[in-house]
């Protein structure tokens, strides 16, 4: 099995500790990882914001760099969600091999590799942000909204670390307010629901926030700082990968 | 042409795909071991009230001792006798305006949700709406599961109207604070018979 | 980059107290709903039934259509087709003037809000008196519904008391308990029930097989509008009209459980026939456009909708927004399609409004792919020329970026230097992402550098 490992355009620049964790964590699981190079952006930013036109040449390269894995695997559920549900469409008339093959990582451990434990060492209160996209795009949770068997993915994989005490805030996966170009064209809105979320998680008592999807840390880290509230944030691979 | 062949003809134009009617016979709706507990449990969670009299009770003392202080009683049934107006008389709709009691007959009820249906079978149906307690007397052995099986049942009389009743007139447009009685019957007594 | 919703949520949120207040109030009502939802194991079942009955009906709605009127008019009824807002205002005002009527009781109807049904009437002449408590205040208070199912929600009950005071509606002065304001409207109510010779109502369904209009209220309004009066007009949109009762039984359970977690809503009632042999049953059906939407391949599934409400309850944009931030007179999410559908240039503006969470698309009881339309529609506001100049030249910037591997590299190594800038030259208005945030700090070494590490710690 080939793992092409995808780190995003503002994973690569702003959270390389969560690639480092990506990598070591699927190493320790002894798979066979590359990560290609020159690798940039999915596209998600501009075809959310209303010019998917920007994203098709991204889609094409992205094509390039990946369409040869077995699993491509990246640690951000919107990305992947945009490329599984989108790419098809986005490629039109070229091949595409890649929507298919792409998972997040939590939903490739949780569902390919399926790691027996137990993984890393975490011995902290989390919180648990259910991110949209991976919640209702990629079904790594039950959606609230649903009357389905409840079930939690994330959940699932945190319990193969050790010392951790998992949580949930109230509303557990209302959105945070982060969706990209919403952030910067609707501020306001964006802030309060970011600020919202972040009450609710620290009402838990947590340590940290952790989630599949640094975009919606990214956005509640911003909002806590300005608001000077005090929570750590961790991406799920890095709790996971934690002390390996 | 006509604004209807307008519309038909631009309907017809614009469908693309014309998508299949599911089949409806497979829903596993809810159903409950005792239908008539759940419909006195759904009634009185929408606000109702459910009597049961004893056998043998008369309805009109039944009434009386409900709405002590009751002076206009509207019914057409013919064992009310109390009745100080009938809507199958009354000159007008206007005129049962004021009516301290309305007394109807339902048809059968609905267990998931407290629904009775009350096909009109007076001249003023205004008498359903207009009183301020609404009493419907209805049958005990007639209570359906869920809605499915609820509209399998309807049936009309010549007036050409029906409504299913669940509960007292109630609102909740003022600050989403919960009251009972907007524009209809702030009460509803249903006695099973 | 703002846009016409942006700035109205910004003045919105400026009040937080109430700010926080409307988001908990329709947050109480979205709870409500999800415990009637899981109240039901057919609830998903429902769910996907209601979404196939309706693409169903609006893919056959020709037919249904057809087979509503011939059944409608077999039962006595007058069946009108009015093809636009105007030629409906002109009908329903030829009914009323046909019968010298001078005042309407109205029950619920957004398409006669769609329609500005009421102005029309009332500079001709006809008072048309909401029945409806929430329609009814805000028809006091001269405003627009804030809500489809909830239309005063935005109102606290003090404002209600004064505005009651003023009208002359509530006597108590200074008492503003909900029950006793209530107990005023219904006794002001009442004799306008009393003193109407119209009633009008909008229709939640036709029934194409019986020719039956359901009208579906907690207050009883619809049913005292049309149980005084001897006049009856039914204003219903084309894509209210459904097969038949088994599949009626199936939105009848959606509906209430949906839009206030009710298990149903008080009435539920039935018209076929005019109220007496003197009297009248008129039913309009309104296209003002569906028609034209049923062709459109991304969009016509917003005909689905059945106005429960309950995406505007569970958007966060909206709670965190109110109604009067959306330029149609629909908000939420549906809105924000309806809106677009309606004209695109003119409400563009609306469709900043989400963050493509997906929430409104998971709890629709139709399962109207809300979001993924909201997606879509931004696609087109270029070709609309509504499209936010600085927000283009971002993305152009970015996918310049994104590339070339030389740009990209370049740009994320030196991302850095951002760190070291002074923190009034980052939050200095121009960059938005600062209204909210504090800036991130950049590291040293992106990811593919430091993976250049990562492989040589892996060859050892």
């Amino acid at each position: 099995m080939k793992v092409g490992l995808f780190i995003p355009c503002y994973v690569d620049a702003v959270y390389p500790e969560v690639g480092v964790a990506c990598w070591r964590l699927l190493r320790h699981l002894g798979l066979e990882v590359d990560y290609p190079a020159g690798q940039t952006c999915c596209g998600q930013p501009m075809a959310n914001a209303g010019f998917e036109d920007k994203a098709v040449p991204l889609a094409r390269k992205f094509e390039e760099k990946f369409a040869g894995f077995d699993y491509i695997v990246a640690p951000s559920v919107s990305c992947v969600a945009f490329v599984r549900l989108n790419y098809e469409r986005l490629l039109a008339g070229h091949p595409c091999a890649t929507a298919a093959k792409a998972m997040d990582i939590v939903e490739f451990l949780h569902d390919v590799v399926r790691p027996a434990g137990p993984l890393g060492r975490f011995p902290h209160k989390v919180s648990l942000h259910n991110s949209c996209h991976g919640v209702r795009e990629l079904g790594l949770s039950s959606p609230s909204e649903q009357h389905i068997a409840p079930f939690n993915k994330i959940k699932d994989l945190l319990s193969l670390v050790e010392g951790i005490e998992v949580v949930e805030p109230e509303r557990k996966d209302e959105c945070c307010g982060f969706g990209g170009m919403f952030s910067v064209e609707e501020t306001a809105v964006s802030a309060q629901m970011g600020l919202d979320k972040l009450r609710r998680h620290i009402a838990t008592g947590a340590e940290y926030i952790t989630g599949p999807d640094c975009a919606c840390l990214m956005h509640m880290a911003g909002v806590a700082k300005k608001q000077g509230l005090d929570i750590g944030f961790k991406h799920v691979v890095e709790i996971l990968a934690a002390g390996l | 042409m006509s604004a209807k062949q307008d519309i038909l003809n631009r309907i017809r134009a614009g469908v693309r795909d014309r998508h299949d009617m599911p089949v409806l016979d497979d829903i596993a709706a809810v159903t409950y071991p005792d239908p008539l507990a759940q419909f006195v449990k759904m009634s009185e969670a929408v606000g109702g009230r459910v009597i049961e009299p004893a056998a043998g009770e008369d309805l009109n003392s039944l009434v009386r001792q409900l709405f002590p202080d009751a002076r206009e009683i509207a019914s057409n049934l013919p064992e009310i006798t109390i009745a100080t107006r009938n809507p199958d008389t009354a000159g007008s709709a206007q005129a049962l305006d004021g009516t301290d009691v309305g007394i109807i007959r339902g048809e059968f009820g609905v267990a998931e949700n407290g629904c009775i249906w009350v096909p009109q079978a007076m001249k003023e149906r205004a008498v359903c709406f207009i009183c301020e307690h609404l009493v419907i007397l209805m049958p005990k052995s007639r209570i359906v599961n869920n809605m499915h099986e609820a509209y399998k049942q309807v049936s009309f009389n010549d007036y050409g109207y029906g409504t299913f009743i669940s509960g007292p007139s109630k609102t909740a447009d003022i600050a989403q604070v919960l009251v009972m009685g907007a524009q209809a019957s702030r009460s509803v007594t249903i006695v099973l018979i | 980059m703002s846009t016409s919703h942006s700035i109205k949520a910004k003045a919105f949120l400026k009040d937080g107290k109430y700010a926080e207040w409307h988001d908990a109030t329709f947050w109480g009502v979205r709870t409500k709903r999800d415990n009637m939802a899981f109240g039901l194991d057919e609830w998903e079942q429902l769910r996907e039934k209601a979404s196939a009955i309706k693409r169903h009906t609006i893919s056959h709605l020709d037919e249904y259509l057809e087979q509503f009127a011939v059944n409608a008019e077999a039962n006595g009824a007058i069946v009108h087709w009015a093809a636009d807002a105007a030629e409906f205002n002109k009908i329903v005002y030829g009914i009323l003037s046909g019968h010298n009527v001078r005042k309407v009781v109205k029950s619920k109807s957004m398409l006669t809000e769609e329609c500005e049904m009421n102005p029309y009437l009332e500079k001709r002449g006809i008072e048309v008196v909401e029945t409806d408590l929430g329609e009814r205040i805000i028809q006091l208070k001269g405003q627009k519904p804030s809500h489809i199912v909830m239309p005063a929600t935005h109102l606290s009950h003090d404002e209600v008391g004064e505005l009651f005071e003023e009208k002359g509606i509530s006597d108590e002065i200074g008492n503003h308990d909900p029950t006793y304001l209530t107990y005023r409207a219904r006794l002001s109510l009442r004799n306008e029930f009393l003193t109407a010779e119209a009633g009008m109502t909008g229709g939640n369904f036709g029934i194409a097989t019986t020719g039956d209009i359901v009208v579906c209220t907690n207050e009883g309004n619809a049913d005292m509008s049309t149980a005084c009066p001897k006049l009856h007009i039914a204003a219903v949109g084309l894509e209210k009209i459904i097969p038949d009762y088994d599949c009626l039984a199936v939105f009848q359970r959606l509906l209430a459980r949906s839009g206030t977690g009710q298990p149903t809503t008080t009435y539920t009632s039935h018209f076929r026939k005019a109220r007496c042999n003197d009297g009248e049953f008129h039913i309009v059906l309104v296209d003002n456009g569906r028609s034209s939407w049923i062709a459109d391949p991304d969009h016509w599934e917003a005909l689905k909708c059945i106005r429960c409400g309950e995406c505007m309850n569970t958007c966060p944009v909206y709670r965190r927004s109110g109604g009067y931030s959306y330029s149609y007179f629909i908000p939420g999410p549906i809105g924000i399609n309806l809106g677009m559908l309606r004209n695109p240039q003119e409400h563009s503006g609306n469709v900043s409004a989400c963050t493509l969470c997906n929430s409104c698309q998971s709890v629709c009881p139709v399962k109207i792919d809300l979001g993924d339309q909201v997606y879509k529609w931004r696609q087109k506001l270029a070709e609309y020329g509504t499209a936010s100049k600085s927000k283009k030249m971002m993305c152009d910037t970015m996918s310049r970026a994104f590339g070339s591997e030389s740009r990209y590299n370049t740009a994320t190594g030196a991302a850095h230097l951002l760190n070291n800038m002074p923190h009034g030259l980052v939050h200095c208005g121009l960059n938005p992402w600062a209204e909210g945030h504090e800036m991130m700090k950049f590291p040293k070494k992106p990811f593919h550098k430091v993976f250049e590490d990562l492989e040589k710690e892996d060859k050892e």
